[in-house]
């Protein structure tokens, strides 16, 4: 019972509650919504959201932010398209636009932890550059003609659910257990809750600093390739502005800027939430022209409540401390 | 009757910072069931013999042995996992994991098993943590318990706990106290650096007195007395450090107003002081580390709110002003953390100076008048800089405080607060801003002194209040002031039962 | 007299002369007053935001709701008056006021609200973005053509030239003097820099720090209503998306002027030469033949460099020559 009491704490629930909200209200506006075919359509369309989410979450964790993911997606989509429309090797295409996103990272790292620039210079200046590569390479052209095979492959569906889908989710709960279970994984939380503390237990900062780099830089390129995937082409701005959202979709699901606090999980259901208002909409007859407002608006909301919140905790328990030594 | 084993011998230990000898021929001996309590005022050497102890420092000279065997390269890892573990002060937890992920995080052990000793240390202490709460959300207290069973989790059979019950209350205390108690008898050897003499007197077994890095006094806690323990924090001899440039006041104040009334104020950390400052003179307000002194400077300057009770200086009422307009009324502060809320680091020296007095010049800023003023404080305090321009970060630190001091002046106020003015600067530095403190008393600026460094309190005040724990009962005033006065009122034995141990 | 000048902003100046020469070298059409001056058309939006940013940054903030707020106070200047038919300057006025209103929600959340100003104005940046688009939404007009017929006036603001030199070019500078004279020679250009260097010992001293911050967000939501009035003027129509592609030169010119992210430290003249530089940078290429996508390579990497080698001077230092001859930390 205590275990179960628990759940309903967590930020995390709160969020699951959001959506299930979201669901509810929009499904009784228009039944539609909630129709099976609908679900499977939400869930696919922020799959490539929910991957990034996941690995833009490992940064936020360390108290930094990864604003590249747009340009790393653009440019391992294109690489991989390249790859396949010239009649390359599957493997390949994936194993090279991996490889893409891990050396981003690395790079990213590099400028967070040796250069010591903020991450959010450092990234956006990634991303700037990543974009300009991308264009480079494709000659400033779309990539297209890529072979059906492989935009079929996010299409399977076995026993009814798409191949994809499942596996994206499944992948999403082992990092979740990785993250919360293992005690290698606890470190991204503890360097983001109290860096100075994870130093004195002897955790390495900055090597897993990096680390939470690479996984954001792989998680976009991985994102690039169900992008591939599901839209079959790669235009030369696939991705741009997409961080954003990213971002806004770990804060919606719990997870702090300031690092120390979220689960992938939460940014999963973020993502979620966020590509769900914008079908939302659509079934509400609501112009899509809200969206923006909508997400920016709520963003804004969340972020503020958690903060006083935050602060009055805070206060509390200074004030405590300070009035238990008065005799 | 089998001696007790050894488990920590300390000898000849030698410890330099840059210059500063910080210990010096420290020897010192824990066994197994013993609690020996440490006392030393500020700077001593406490947390600095412990840093070498749990590996974090390495000493200049002496030796280390930990359980018989010689411990020459420790660092904080092989500390614990020979027996060491210090309890910091404050505790160094994550605040956003539950108890128990903090308890198992960076330790090897299998997590199901850490989980189940924890729950049967907790039951067996008696205590009421849930393994499943957010660190953040636990009282000080429970933090506290939190780091203790993260030491005993670790088989430690060394606990070194440095002032404990600062945040505790009387009950959570008592608590502590039969924890230790157990602890004592299980055969763990305790370290207690406190402040508080009755304490020491309630659980110790042994008691060690540090005084400038070196041991003034050290043996069973039966053989002292509280007035013992006191003359072992005294300086020894007579030595005068300081020019008797300071005259005494001697002024019954009679038909004065004073500058400053504090009437029964209460806030956080403090209640019911009172007291009072009169013109040209300097008062101290004596006490310890964490006695809320900087509390009560900080309210009465308008940072933090004051719950009850009235301020008033030159006879208006400044108790609910906002800092600007108390500044305006005549009070300046001087904080306490120089680099975090004194200077402006990366700025000129003019700039630090003129901060406060540029609002009186309008839209515009005056960099004429500027200069001419910050030349006026360069010259008249003495900060030694080779241009006004330069950046202050790149002063010494008397010379930064000059300039903080300098500050404080421009705004032409009637009473200055200063609060630990000489904390960091060193002996040829800090008599030169006694030198200052004295043209200000005859300039007729009234001070109030905050200091932790009971030797420059007795030696510079006219009168001396004592803060103790939040409260303020002692006023010494020009003829009970001496080292000894100063020292039990800082400890909170001057007034009243002088008491042997318990 | 030379001491007095920063060195990084003497840098900049001898890197803006060394460019030019350059480019002029590759292409001697660069060499041309007028093209020259009319190129500040491209960047005088960034620039006249960038001073603003400047400010923010200088306190220890951030601003990124800038390019958002050029899309609002250019569509609601398009609709004010083309659609409800006030008077063209009326329009103009209200809408920068908007910027205004913008910046000042940022401000009381990020000051007041004790929120992060990089999540805040992260927001904002979709909010306000997301109003202009409704606002377009709403009033039926097409997102594709945007609202145009603008009077000649109007116009002129951005396209017009007094004595040979492009209204640009002056509207440039009286937005760098207001912001040098505001940075530098008042109380609050003085405030600014106090609490950036040291927020604490800013409140200890009685500045009102929590003013000073929000109030340099409204100033920085103000240059983006005036930089978007610009732009409509520029390009002759209203539109929602304007300024999406800013937010990169903007933040670049700010770090590669010399301010450093941290606050405490930097200046608007540092912005207004690295506006010049990156300006003239991109003519320069474009004329020697480089294709428009390498010029944003080039300002991301100016950016890493800059911000490595200025932000953390010392410390950056000494991590190079450890990298590069990879001696062993001891921790203390």
């Amino acid at each position: 019972m205590p275990r179960v009491r628990k759940i309903f704490k967590q930020r995390e629930f709160r969020t699951f509650l959001f959506l299930v909200l979201l669901f509810m209200v929009v499904g009784f506006i228009n039944s539609d919504y909630l129709s099976l075919q609908n679900i499977d359509r939400s869930l696919k369309s922020s799959l490539l959201y929910i991957v990034l989410a996941v690995g833009m979450t490992f940064v936020l964790l360390t108290g930094n932010l990864d604003i590249s993911v747009g340009g790393t997606l653009g440019l391992s989509a294109a690489v991989c398209g390249t790859i396949l429309r010239d009649g390359g090797n599957i493997f390949l295409a994936v194993i090279t636009a991996i490889l893409i996103g891990a050396i981003i990272g690395l790079i990213n790292g590099f400028g967070v932890i040796k250069l010591k620039i903020s991450s959010f210079i450092m990234t956006l200046a990634i991303l700037s550059i990543t974009r300009v590569v991308q264009v480079i390479y494709t000659d400033g052209k779309w990539v297209e003609n890529i072979p059906a095979n492989f935009k079929e492959l996010s299409n399977i569906d076995i026993f009814g659910i798409n191949l994809l889908s499942f596996i994206v989710i499944v992948g999403v709960i082992f990092v979740q257990l990785y993250l919360s279970r293992s005690s290698k994984g606890r470190y991204y939380n503890a360097i983001g809750d109290n860096a100075g503390g994870a130093i004195s237990l002897g955790i390495p900062v900055n090597r897993y600093i990096a680390y939470s780099f690479v996984i954001s830089g792989i998680c976009a390129s991985l994102a690039g390739l169900i992008f591939v995937s599901q839209i079959g082409f790669v235009s030369t701005n696939a991705g741009a502005g997409i961080e954003l959202t990213v971002i806004a979709a770990c804060v919606l699901g719990g997870v702090s800027l300031i690092g120390g606090i979220g689960t992938v999980v939460g940014a999963g259901l973020g993502a979620i939430i966020l590509t769900s208002i914008n079908s939302a909409l659509v079934f509400m007859k609501v112009p899509a022209f809200w969206n923006d407002t909508i997400s920016g608006s709520l963003l804004i909301i969340i972020v503020v409540i958690d903060a006083l919140l935050a602060f009055h905790a805070n206060k509390k328990a200074k004030k405590l401390r300070l009035n238990a030594r008065v005799l | 009757m089998k001696a007790p084993r050894n488990l920590v011998r300390l000898e000849n230990i030698r410890k330099a910072f840059n210059r500063n000898i910080v210990l010096e021929g420290v020897s010192l001996e824990l066994n197994e069931s013993e609690v020996i309590a440490i006392i030393g005022g500020n700077g001593a050497g406490k947390s600095t013999l412990m840093k070498i102890l749990t590996g974090i420092y390495k000493a200049d000279e002496g030796v280390v042995e930990i359980a018989g065997e010689k411990a020459d390269h420790l660092n904080p890892s092989s500390a614990h996992e020979r027996g060491i573990y210090l309890v910091p002060q404050e505790p160094l937890l994550f605040p956003n994991m539950t108890v128990e992920q903090n308890l198992t995080l960076g330790f090897s052990k299998d997590k199901n098993e850490v989980r189940g000793e924890s729950a049967k240390l907790i039951k067996e202490l008696g205590w009421n943590l849930d393994l499943n709460r957010l660190a953040v959300t636990l009282s000080i207290a429970e933090q506290q318990q939190l780091e203790i069973i993260k030491g005993l989790l670790r088989k430690s059979k060394v606990l070194i706990l440095d002032e404990p019950t600062s945040t505790l209350t009387f009950s959570e205390t008592e608590s502590l106290f039969k924890v230790i108690k157990q602890l004592k008898n299980a055969g763990v050897g305790i370290f207690y650096i406190t402040h508080r003499l009755n304490e020491v007197f309630q659980i110790s077994t042994h008691a060690v007195i540090l005084r400038d890095g070196k041991v003034t006094l050290k043996g069973k806690i039966e053989e002292f007395t509280k007035d013992m323990l006191i003359q072992g924090l005294l300086p020894v001899g007579n030595e005068n450090h300081y020019q008797n440039q300071f005259k005494r006041r001697r002024s019954t104040h009679e038909g004065e107003e004073p500058i400053l009334k504090v009437e029964n104020i209460v806030g956080d950390g403090f209640k019911n002081i009172s007291f009072e400052v009169y013109k040209g003179e300097v008062v101290g307000l004596a006490g310890l580390v964490g006695a809320g002194r900087t509390e009560i400077a900080e309210a009465i300057y308008g940072i933090h709110p004051i719950e009850s009770g009235k301020v008033y200086l030159d006879g208006k009422d400044i108790t609910k002003l906002s800092i600007n307009e108390t500044v305006d009324s005549g009070l300046a502060y001087i904080p306490e953390d120089r680099f975090l809320n004194g200077i402006f680091s990366i700025t000129s020296v003019r700039n630090n100076i003129t901060a406060q007095l540029i609002k009186r010049h309008g839209f515009f800023t005056k960099k004429k008048l500027e200069e001419q003023v910050a030349d006026q404080y360069i010259d008249r305090l003495r900060i030694k800089v080779n241009s006004r321009e330069d950046e202050i970060k790149s002063l010494s630190g008397g010379n930064q405080q000059k300039a903080v001091i300098a500050r404080a002046l421009s705004m032409n106020p009637k009473l200055i607060i200063m609060d630990e003015p000489t904390r960091g600067i060193d002996a040829a530095a800090r008599g030169d801003i006694y030198s200052i403190l004295t043209e200000l008393k005859s300039q007729g600026f009234s001070i109030l002194l905050i200091s932790s460094d009971l030797e420059e309190i007795e030696r510079i005040s006219d009168r001396i209040y004592a803060v103790y724990q939040g409260t303020c009962d002692v006023c010494l005033n020009v003829d009970q002031i001496n080292a000894v006065n100063v020292m039990k009122a800082a400890f909170g034995t001057f007034k009243g039962s002088d008491m042997t141990h318990a | 007299m030379l001491n007095k000048i920063p060195k990084w902003n003497l840098t900049l100046f001898v890197l803006i002369i060394a460019e030019m020469i350059v480019f002029g070298m590759i292409n001697p059409r660069f060499w041309n007053v007028t093209i020259l001056l009319n190129s500040f058309n491209d960047f005088i939006a960034i620039s006249i935001i960038g001073f603003f940013v400047t400010l923010v940054v200088i306190t220890g903030g951030i601003d990124i709701s800038g390019v958002s707020i050029i899309g609002l106070t250019s569509v609601v200047t398009g609709l004010l008056s083309q659609v409800v038919g006030i008077n063209i300057w009326g329009s103009i006025l209200c809408a920068i006021l908007i910027g205004g209103l913008c910046g000042l929600l940022n401000g009381v959340l990020i000051a007041y609200g004790r929120v992060q100003a990089m999540v805040i104005t992260l927001g904002g940046m979709l909010l306000y973005s997301g109003i202009a688009i409704v606002l377009v939404g709403l009033s039926g007009v097409s997102t594709y053509e945007g609202i145009s017929g603008f009077p000649e006036d109007f116009s002129s603001i951005a396209n017009g030239e007094v004595m040979g030199i492009p209204h640009s070019v002056i509207l440039f500078i009286i937005m760098f003097l207001i912001a040098y004279i505001l940075l530098h020679r008042t109380k609050y250009g003085r405030y600014i820099y106090l609490t950036g260097i040291n927020q604490n010992t800013a409140d200890y001293s009685g500045i009102n720090t929590k003013r000073i911050i929000a109030s340099s967000y409204v100033l920085s939501g103000l240059s983006a209503g005036i930089a978007g009035v610009v732009l409509t003027s520029y390009l002759g129509s209203a539109r929602a998306d304007y300024g999406s592609e800013y937010l990169m030169p903007i933040l670049t010119v700010v770090v590669l002027g010399g301010t450093l992210i941290t606050g405490g430290k930097g200046g608007v003249v540092g912005t207004a030469l690295a506006s010049i530089l990156l300006g003239f940078m991109q003519i320069g290429l474009q004329m020697a033949g480089v294709s428009t996508q390498y010029i944003g390579l080039a300002t991301g990497v100016l950016l890493i460099v800059s911000v490595a080698f200025l932000g953390i001077n010392p410390e950056f230092r000494l991590n190079m020559k450890r990298i590069l001859t990879q001696k062993q930390h001891i921790g203390g």
